[in-house]
């Protein structure tokens, strides 16, 4: 009888053992999350929006972008959304010149933003306004005709 | 058919540049082959690389993608020899200008344009064996000529992009992008022999002198 008494206590003694060892092995947030607590801070992340010079948006494009000091590596991979949208949020620890990679069918672009200290820098572009192409074109243009006149003038005998 | 910079790997691009170099060499062979004075031949080359250059401002699209005007085979059909280096000088220029395509990948651009504009340089000559006078023979070859060109641009693109896409990149997703992109080059092939054909029956009535590429 006292037999039996001990071991039921042995028995009992060993389980709470267990019990409090499995307690604190446990990852603490699966046993002890009876309560949430929720918080947000606000950060600056980064918007960048792909399109072709044509003005239609490379949706689903590839997306990579490099940390600086690892221009081989990307630090982070993604698709832009069919709007040609892509967002991210860059480590503010590591500062320097952060690059976006955008690329889809062999056509793509890299985008380099500079973050500091202090945050984000300016916005920034890579491309140029209709404007500037229109000049630039005309300039170039103007050029190759002024070329042809240069050679096919008459040539002294 | 632009490839920019940074999308394919370092040595390919210096592959590109040394094929470029080799046919560079070629076509002023061939240039100073055809004209007693190779002055003589650089208005139309002049002319020409202006049209090359413009024309890749103009998009069409064809969803999902858009595709603008190559005019490698026009280069090829107007301009012979001199096709390959106006070819080099428009893609310096829309690389520097632009951005489009890009001064590392010069080389290897040059190569995809301007190898398919040798090669309907070469298709438009047979007009020579069918009467250079004719225009349905004439039209008919400046047609083959542009449409292989621009097809077989678009080929030697996306062989070269598939063989090129790096790993951290959704190679399926990619893959397929490519295939789109180059199937969309077939209207663009389309639009351009037609347009050839047009340029060539225009200069045949006006002013055929334009078309010869014999001796000068």
């Amino acid at each position: 009888m006292l037999y039996k008494i001990y071991s039921l206590g042995l028995f009992l003694l060993f389980t709470a053992v267990a019990a409090i060892c499995l307690f604190y092995t446990l990852p603490a947030a699966v046993v002890q999350a009876h309560g949430v607590e929720l918080e947000y801070i606000k950060r600056d992340a980064i918007e960048v929006t792909a399109r072709y010079d044509s003005g239609a948006p490379m949706a689903e494009a590839q997306v990579a972008v490099f940390a600086p000091g690892s221009p081989a590596e990307p630090w982070l991979t993604g698709t832009c959304d069919s709007d040609g949208r892509f967002f991210f949020l860059p480590d503010p620890e590591i500062t320097g010149l952060w690059e976006v990679q955008v690329r889809q069918a062999g056509h793509g672009g890299l985008l380099r933003i500079e973050v500091d200290e202090s945050g984000i820098g300016p916005v920034g572009s890579a491309g140029f306004t209709g404007l500037q192409i229109l000049i630039m074109t005309a300039a170039v243009i103007w050029g190759l005709i002024g070329t042809a006149l240069y050679f096919s003038r008459r040539q002294p005998e | 058919m632009h490839i920019p910079d940074g999308i394919i790997p370092a040595s390919v691009a210096v592959s590109g540049y040394a094929a470029t170099g080799g046919l560079t060499w070629l076509s002023l062979l061939g240039i100073k082959k055809q004209f007693t004075n190779p002055r003589n031949g650089i208005p139309k080359a002049a002319l020409l690389t202006a049209a090359f250059f413009a024309a890749s401002l103009i998009h069409i699209p064809i969803p999902p993608v858009s595709v603008h005007l190559v005019l490698s085979g026009l280069m090829g059909v107007m301009l012979g020899w001199f096709a390959f280096p106006a070819i080099l000088v428009g893609l310096l220029l829309q690389a520097v200008m632009f951005q489009h395509g890009g001064l590392t990948t010069l080389g290897i651009n040059a190569c995809l344009m301007g190898l398919p504009a040798l090669v309907a340089a070469s298709i438009f000559r047979l007009r020579y064996l069918f009467g250079k006078e004719k225009p349905l023979p004439n039209a008919i070859l400046a047609f083959i000529a542009a449409f292989l060109a621009v097809a077989m641009g678009a080929l030697m693109a996306a062989l070269l992009l598939i063989y090129a896409i790096p790993v951290y990149i959704d190679i399926s997703a990619e893959r397929t992008a490519v295939l789109a992109l180059s199937l969309a080059h077939l209207p663009i092939a389309l639009i351009e022999g037609v347009f050839t054909a047009m340029v060539v029956l225009f200069l045949l009535k006006v002013q055929p002198a334009l078309l010869e590429s014999e001796k000068l």
